[in-house]
């Protein structure tokens, strides 16, 4: 896995004063593959990428991207050469046109590809002439995104890339990002879209508080996380069913709701111990499992 | 390209400093014949160097301005993920930074005084290119200090009034305590060429204070080494 990994961390910490944004944080992101980085605001994702890159430096731990050292300013400019990175607000130069901004970007990789460049412009509909500073959010991600596609990067790192664009910008980026993820691209990046996520991503890391709580392939998860609602004859002990994989109980007179990341097959043969009368076993989508880890946090 | 980005963040404070500091000295010299007292010995030489003492205030301004900005005044508004993402090293950006600022510093040393050799030359007035020639020398490598403390600033501090207030307040605070205790190291009096210049002709001497450019181009090399181990240490 370790020779497979384009991003790898150990115990990557960050912490301002007493506050720690990002916990020891392990992370493994597998070579050609779209990985999710999910989280709510404030969880630490854009920290763990700001590391990555090296726009700030790690209290505690290590970590390498491509098999670069992230600590280090001369390994980190390699890596930035075949990293392509979507910052969170798309921030780019207001003074500059768009054909500027191309022509400068462009400028630093000598692997840019003229042809998605095209394409993307006519796709996009960017005005070329129009300054950076008149572009509406939405033709500001789609720039950002131009330059970042054109690269023929390693790597694509994505920090909410789908923010202010419309549903068909969306799509388009969805099927973008598949097929870069087949031409070898590997991407990571970080959405509250958990519906764009749960279609393209073959893997998921969920980050609250700075800490990584779920680091499972999508498979996985589908295949796992369980939820199991019970019905008893009487008011269910809640200490009987705090078993290894079991997230949350939630317990409502006679009923109890069981989530469960696993071993979903040992509450049910507990609750038949303690004569159920009713069980309901429903698989768990991305969303619910996002909401519960986070909940449970 | 990262000249070029310089040069875009910078041209228009660059070319409306050139405008202002040319013309003002074009027309200060065209129109000042009214200004030339009777007393003056040496009244053309004379007003040349009241020009500099004029433009030496307007460039000072002009390049600490030039200095604002870079890569904190970025973080401000949100671009320097943008840069920093770039492969390229935070010591170069700030190079690049220094080294067009620099330029466009010589640049308005230069011109503004080229115009006042055109004008003064058309108007048959005696004027020698070794005394223009001086007076740019000491107004930029004597000056270029106040745009590396301007860069030096502008590595501290990120905000878009605090950094040239800053700046400007220890232009004038330097100013004010060298010529209180410490006359003889005052640069402001370097640059103008209150040091070098003769007040019977009121012509430059031959013998430029060369120990005193030399120590204030060091000054230079040391702020903006000093700017670049800023940069390189901050966290974006």
């Amino acid at each position: 896995m370790t020779n497979e990994a384009v991003i790898l961390t150990q115990a990557l910490t960050k912490s301002y004063g007493h506050a720690e944004a990002v916990r020891g944080l392990s992370l493994s992101v597998g070579r050609n593959r779209i990985t999710a980085f999910l989280g709510r605001n404030g969880a630490g994702k854009s920290t763990t990428i700001k590391m990555l890159l090296g726009m700030i430096r790690p209290t505690a731990g290590s970590g390498t991207v491509l098999g670069k050292q992230i600590a280090n300013t001369g390994e980190n400019r390699e890596v930035r050469q075949r990293v392509a990175y979507v910052a969170e607000d798309k921030p780019l130069y207001g003074y500059m046109t768009v054909e500027q901004t191309i022509r400068f970007f462009s400028s630093f990789y000598p692997d840019w590809r003229r042809d998605v460049e095209r394409k993307l412009l006519h796709d996009y509909e960017l005005p070329l002439q129009r300054k950076v500073k008149m572009l509406s959010k939405g033709m500001r991600t789609k720039l950002a995104l131009l330059l970042a596609f054109a690269r023929r990067p390693d790597l694509l790192i994505l920090d909410e890339p789908s923010e202010g664009l419309d549903p068909v910008g969306i799509e388009y980026l969805l099927q973008v990002l598949v097929a870069l993820s087949a031409d070898g691209v590997s991407i990571f990046f970080s959405s509250h879209q958990i519906a764009e996520v749960e279609r393209v991503a073959d893997h998921v890391c969920i980050l609250e508080k700075g800490r990584l709580l779920v680091d499972a392939s999508l498979d996985q998860l589908r295949q796992f996380y369980r939820r199991i609602d019970l019905v008893f004859p009487f008011s269910p002990p809640e200490g009987e069913f705090r078993i290894s994989g079991v997230e949350r109980i939630q317990t409502s007179g006679h009923q109890m709701s069981v989530f469960a990341s696993r071993n979903a097959e040992a509450v049910i043969e507990r609750a038949r111990d303690l004569n159920v009368v009713s069980v309901e076993i429903a698989p768990v989508g991305l969303r619910d499992i996002f909401l519960e880890t986070v909940k449970e946090n | 390209m990262l000249w070029y980005k310089a040069w875009l963040e910078t041209r228009s404070r660059f070319l409306t400093c050139l405008a202002t500091l040319t013309l003002f000295s074009g027309i200060f010299v065209h129109h000042a014949q009214g200004l030339i007292r009777p007393e003056w010995k040496s009244d053309f030489n004379r007003l040349l160097f009241v020009n500099q003492q004029f433009l030496v205030i307007m460039w000072v301004l002009s390049v600490v301005l030039l200095g604002m900005g870079g890569i904190v005044r970025e973080k401000a508004i949100g671009t320097s993920s943008v840069t920093l993402a770039l492969p390229v090293s935070r010591a170069r950006l700030l190079r690049v930074r220094f080294g067009m600022g620099a330029l466009e510093a010589i640049v308005l040393g230069v011109v503004p005084w080229l115009a006042v050799f055109v004008v003064a030359s058309f108007a048959r007035k005696p004027i020698l290119i070794t005394q223009v020639a001086s007076y740019v020398l000491l107004l930029v490598a004597g000056g270029l200090v106040y745009f590396a403390m301007a860069v030096l600033v502008s590595s501290l501090v990120s905000g878009e009034y605090t950094a040239p207030a800053l700046a400007f307040g220890i232009v004038l605070l330097a100013a004010m305590l060298f010529d209180a205790w410490l006359r003889q190291f005052n640069l402001w009096r370097l640059v103008t060429g209150d040091f070098s210049i003769d007040r019977s002709t009121y012509l430059l001497s031959e013998h430029l204070p060369w120990m005193g450019i030399l120590s204030s181009l060091s000054v230079a090399v040391l702020m903006l080494l000093a700017s670049t181990i800023v940069v390189q240490r901050r966290e974006f």
